[in-house]
């Protein structure tokens, strides 16, 4: 007997060591970075974890006494593995995206991330995971005592007098713990994956199936000739047994299926809710594409390790002789027949399933305990720098924590149920998950309340119908509740729910807390709203899958309302994970990520930071856990600021909403926007200020156009008339600063700035802080200055505000621009509309003297017999100075003249008007041409002088009787005549001054015959002066060609076609100077 | 012609709504009335006419997940090949 318990022990201890090793190895190559699990069939492997001692041993003993319906518990799994692709790879993703750490993380996150949905979570997979682990530590310690030789509970070892008892239960709970603390809770992030771990389990699957196939084989072969030979004898000696296990018709429905369906379904939700199968499949998971292998795979695994289960029972009945201890077939077969070798090996299988299940099992509800129990509490303290280490311990205490509750149950419970019914009624409680899981993952609608009321209700009566009975089987409570219900009220046997009779414990139960817990899922999710918070998950749940956009992650657009640096996130990460850790996060994050030159991210990638630091820290306490402390780390900074900035709590919290800021900054352009008015838009927006900041005095300097300001305006309490006596005058030097480098000037402490700046009078006022911002627009200079000062509040002007007063500025900035703009274009109009007013004025005055100049002029020559006159003036402005006429002296003698007064003024046009009225009075006299120039000389000279002008002047008279032409000239252009058979023109030349140069002048008078066919042109300098494209003059010699060329013409033609040459010549439509001819023909 | 058949389950077998068919028929064919039908104690083949059905059937649908896997690598295969085109 002792030898059967040292070798039991020396091989389960060289098993354990194997185990070890190949965990440490696995561990080793994924610190080097050369994973060997990463791969589809290590994968399905761990999926395996699901068959436990339960399959190994209590299928068999199901299939021996209740038959073969157990073999639904493995069809639901494949049934379920169908939805996969879809269900499993969607939670997969979802789980990598946002660090999920467990079931409870996930389910939490779904709803809002609701502290309260993932402490429930937890405790119900703490208490529904106790019967199952309970189960394993049964399974074990049983098939020891088999394996050892023993009977009984305890090994007693005889060791001299003494005699030592072996609890192999207790042993194996301490060695599992162990080994789970080890390979599970190495360090604290949890979302990371436990290689070691899944590679132990994912051996042991491999023993457990070679195992239960190497005993199949052993029994169904070697001990028997076959399936057929087994079902053939089985159905001779037993026929009654026979039918009852492979029919329904044995159970009291009389072919009712409902048992099955109960398995069925039930299992189909535990292959994918138990804790242990969601951190295998979901957390542990290393490739989503491993999935569609698992898929099939998988199931493969179950079916063949149920392939011999039903011919081990069989075989067992036929061996034994009896159902008795039909459990532990597997090793009591090959005991009974003497094969220590293969009742080894199946003992090992056993072990393998327990140990595997309960470590994961262990490791995924710490986790669970950690962040959903113990961290909600934590977090409530504040983060030191011993938490990392308080929190790894908690871990590890949860991890005993869970095996150990799993002890106690079986020391409870112990042999009143058969393995199989403590494994379903955990399935039954892991289903409890099932609604709030696929409605969050397909139902928008789904809401936070729904699914704690809907977890709730289903674990209660799960607890009620389920877990008590099972207790009260065990002895622990009275009987009565079960005989006669609480209070003996029948209606509320536990048992029996509402009388619900006929349906088995299993059916029973799932069949009222699913009511329960999908009827409150449902009606609280429709009839309740769902929280901001919530609706985000359900965007990251439920949305991204519709868009199929999951590629693209979720921004954060939501500014933080405090400016946080890097640094302060680090020191939070290396709180909880660890300074190495934190900073390694960090430097990764920001790898990818532009910083300022402050070595610190922009405002809008903080948001995105902090995301990630929440996310960094779920990975190591999960997703509620870590929004919370972020957040309360962040307003706990807050209320340190607030501390320094005490005395402005108020206002200050105010403003720290970015809505309040927005309030104002909409206020502003309201006011700046309702008018064009720039001083009701200045006084309203101080008004502004001094209501929403509380201010007392506030002020804005504009400068004028000479850049000194001048105060616009002046709000506020206690106003005085701003002289040199005012106290504001104090703070010019501060304006100056602001208006030379155009930056926010504040003293955030009056007092204090006193000491080295004059504030005498500012302080005496009562002023304690105060702050001048430029008005500018960006890269513009400043249009002036708003002034602020608070009376009451030290320290008001906090980085916020001063940037929320500086964006105001640069919304006055752009309105003063505005304003100011469209002044100085009102104003450049009117002077525009003023010099058009003037120039139409004075241009009506022009053609007026225009008119009244060419009414001076003869409007036609006189006639005379023999001689034909014409005279025609252009003048090149409105007004000129050019002058001819002709007077009829008496029948026979005719006077004529021209003269040009020097520029075209209106005063040369004047002089010409003057010329005029003295030569008038002449006529009636019988002076001579030069007699008449001297004369006028004399009376213009004066005139002239002032005027600064002159007179050139011819004066000729002509007796068309005798045909002498006498003549005097006063400077003026030789006069032309133009006689047949000459070759060149016949120049009118005498001595004279220009009129207007001295006082008293002698003019030589001369005559000359003028003979029948003489053209005599008479002209102004224009004609001669008349410049060529080149600048080339017209010249006199042009002149008399033309006049020669044109003489037989009416002398008003002649006078035309020379115009016509001057304009041929210039080249321009206009006339330079004033031209005026007279022709003279005589016929 | 055996080529195109296969082509042309494999593609049916992505369809979302083939995968739901056959999730919806294995939880029917392990429900009533379909376990009634076998609920009979007779041994077929040297088999218990009901572990013949289940065993039976549970390998056929690990069979056609098998299949579906095969559908999904194929389709995988054939957006690489277009890819490249």
């Amino acid at each position: 007997m002792t030898t059967g318990l040292a070798q039991a022990a020396i091989i389960s201890f060289l098993y354990t060591l194997l185990i070890f090793l190949i965990a440490w190895y696995a561990h080793r190559r994924k610190l080097k970075g050369r994973s060997i699990i990463g791969n589809p069939y290590i994968y399905t492997l761990s999926i395996a974890v699901y068959c436990t001692s339960w399959t190994f041993y209590g299928s068999v003993g199901k299939a021996a006494t209740t038959g073969i319906d157990f073999v639904m518990i493995y069809l639901g799994p494949s049934l379920t593995a169908f939805s996969w692709l879809f269900l499993l790879r969607r939670i997969i993703l979802i789980a990598k995206e946002n660090n999920i750490t467990s079931i409870a993380d996930f389910i939490s996150l779904r709803y809002g991330k609701s502290l309260w949905l993932g402490a429930l979570v937890t405790m119900i997979a703490i208490f529904g995971i106790m019967p199952y682990i309970a189960l394993q530590i049964k399974a074990v310690s049983t098939s020891f005592h088999l394996i050892a030789g023993f009977k009984g509970d305890e090994i007693n070892i005889s060791h001299g007098i003494h005699d030592y008892k072996l609890p192999i239960g207790l042993l194996l709970t301490l060695i599992l713990s162990i080994f789970s603390v080890i390979f599970g809770a190495r360090n604290l992030v949890s979302s990371e994956r436990h290689e070691g771990l899944v590679a132990a389990v994912a051996f042991e699957s491999l023993v457990k199936l070679v195992s239960l196939l190497g005993v199949g084989t052993f029994i169904t072969y070697y001990l028997f000739d076959g399936f057929r030979d087994i079902f053939v004898k089985f159905q001779h000696l037993y026929p009654v047994q026979f039918n009852h296990l492979f029919t329904f018709t044995a159970n009291p429905g009389n072919g009712d299926v409902t048992p099955s369906f109960t398995m069925l379904f039930m299992s189909m939700g535990a292959i994918m809710l138990l804790p242990r199968q969601f951190h295998v499949m979901v957390i542990e998971n290393s490739d989503e594409r491993h999935v569609t292998t698992a898929m099939w795979l998988f199931p493969v695994y179950l079916f063949l390790i149920n392939l011999f289960v039903i011919p081990i029972a069989l075989g067992g009945v036929l061996t034994t002789g009896s159902t008795l201890g039909a459990d532990f077939f597997v090793i009591s077969i090959p005991i009974l027949t003497g094969h220590n070798t293969i009742a080894m090996l199946a003992f090992l299988g056993g072990l393998s399933a327990a140990a595997g299940m309960v470590m994961i099992e262990a490791v995924a509800i710490s986790t669970m305990l950690l962040n959903h129990i113990f961290m909600p509490v934590i977090v409530r303290f504040t983060p030191q720098s011993w938490f990392p280490l308080l929190l790894i311990n908690l871990k590890r205490i949860g991890i005993f924590l869970v095996i150990f509750l799993g002890y106690f149950y079986y020391r409870m419970v112990g042999d009143t149920y058969m393995l199989v019914n403590m494994g379903l009624t955990s399935f039954s409680a892991a289903c409890q998950f099932m609604p709030a899981m696929l409605g969050g993952l397909y139902w928008r609608r789904g809401n936070c309340t729904g699914a704690i009321s809907g977890i709730l209700f289903g674990f209660i009566t799960w607890f009620y119908t389920l877990l008590l009975p099972s207790l009260i089987k065990s002895g622990w409570f009275s009987n009565h509740l079960l005989e006669n219900g609480p209070f003996g009220i029948q209606m509320l046997k536990p048992t029996a729910l509402f009388g619900l009779t006929g349906m088995d414990l299993w059916s029973h139960s799932l069949f009222w807390s699913m009511l329960f817990n999908i009827s409150s899922y449902l009606i609280c999710s429709l009839v309740l709203q769902q929280s901001e918070k919530e609706r985000e998950q359900v965007r990251k749940f439920i949305g991204v899958f519709e868009l199929e956009a999951h590629s693209y992650p979720p921004q954060e657009i939501k500014r933080l309302s405090k400016p946080v640096t890097i640094k302060q996130f680090t020191a939070l990460l290396t709180k909880f994970i660890g300074e190495t850790d934190a900073r390694r996060a960090i430097a990764n994050y920001l790898g990818e990520q532009k910083t300022n030159s402050d070595g610190n991210v922009s405002e809008f990638e903080l948001p995105n930071l902090k995301r990630f630091t929440e996310k960094t820290l779920a990975g190591s306490v999960g997703a509620a856990a870590a929004g919370a402390i972020v957040d309360s780390y962040l307003s706990d900074m807050g209320s340190r600021m607030e501390s320094v900035y005490d005395i402005f709590s108020t206002v200050r919290t105010s403003l720290d909403q970015s809505r309040e800021a927005l309030y104002v900054r909409l206020k502003a352009s309201e006011i700046i926007n309702r008018t064009l008015d720039l001083q009701i838009i200045i006084d309203d927006l101080l008004n502004l200020l001094l209501k929403e900041f509380k201010l007392d005095v506030a002020l804005i300097q504009l400068c004028d156009e000479n850049d000194s300001l001048f105060v616009m305006s002046y709000q506020g309490s206690n106003r005085r008339p701003i002289n040199s006596q005012h106290w504001f005058q104090e703070s010019k030097p501060y304006c100056d600063m602001v208006q030379f480098d155009r930056k926010v000037h504040f003293v955030n402490d009056a007092r204090l700035a006193g000491e080295t700046v004059e504030l005498d009078r500012t302080i005496a006022e009562g002023i304690v802080s105060f702050a001048h911002i430029p008005i500018l627009r960006e890269g513009q200079p400043s249009l002036g200055i708003i002034s602020v000062y608070s009376k009451t509040i030290a320290g008001l002007f906090t980085e916020e505000f001063i940037s929320l007063l500086a964006s105001l500025a640069g919304q006055l900035a752009q309105a003063v621009t505005i304003v100011r703009e469209i002044e100085a274009k009102e104003k450049e109009r009117l002077q525009k509309e003023q010099a058009l007013l003037h120039n139409a004025r004075v241009l009506r005055d022009m053609e007026i003297a225009q008119q009244i100049q060419m009414s001076l002029l003869p409007a036609a020559p006189p006639e005379l017999f023999g001689l034909e006159m014409a005279g025609r003036c252009i003048s090149a402005a409105h007004v000129g100075g050019d002058y001819y006429d002709f007077f009829l002296r008496d029948e026979q003698t005719l006077d004529l003249l021209i003269a040009d007064v020097s520029g075209h003024s209106v005063g040369a046009a004047l002089i010409m008007a003057e010329v005029r009225t003295l030569l008038r009075p002449q006529l009636t006299t019988a002076h001579s041409a030069s007699a008449i120039l001297q004369l006028l000389n004399g009376q213009l000279y004066d005139d002239l002088t002032r005027a600064e002008l002159f007179i050139t002047m011819f004066y000729g008279r002509y007796n068309p009787a005798t045909g002498r032409f006498s003549y005097a000239n006063a400077g003026h252009n030789l006069p032309l005549i133009s006689r047949a058979g000459s070759p060149s023109c016949i120049q009118l030349d005498a001595e004279g001054l220009i009129i207007g140069v001295k006082p008293s002048v002698m003019f030589e008078e001369r005559q000359i015959e003028l003979i029948k066919g003489d053209v005599m042109l008479l002209y102004t300098d224009g004609l001669t002066e008349a410049a060529g494209p080149e600048g080339e003059l017209f010249g006199p010699l042009r002149v008399c060609e033309h006049l020669q060329s044109v003489s037989h013409l009416p002398a008003k033609e002649i006078i035309d076609s020379l115009y016509a040459a001057v304009i041929n010549y210039s080249g321009s439509s206009s006339f330079q100077d004033d031209i005026s001819l007279v022709v003279l023909k005589i016929q | 012609m055996r080529n195109r058949l296969h082509h042309k389950l494999l593609r049916r077998l992505q369809l979302r709504e083939s995968w739901i068919i056959f999730f919806i028929m294995g939880i029917i064919m392990m429900n009533f009335p379909f376990l009634h039908i076998f609920n009979k104690a007779n041994i077929v083949l040297g088999f218990p006419i009901f572990f013949l059905y289940l065993f039976v059937g549970w390998a056929v649908s690990i069979f056609v997940i098998y299949l579906f896997t095969l559908a999904i690598g194929h389709n995988e295969v054939r957006q690489r090949e277009n890819r490249k085109h």
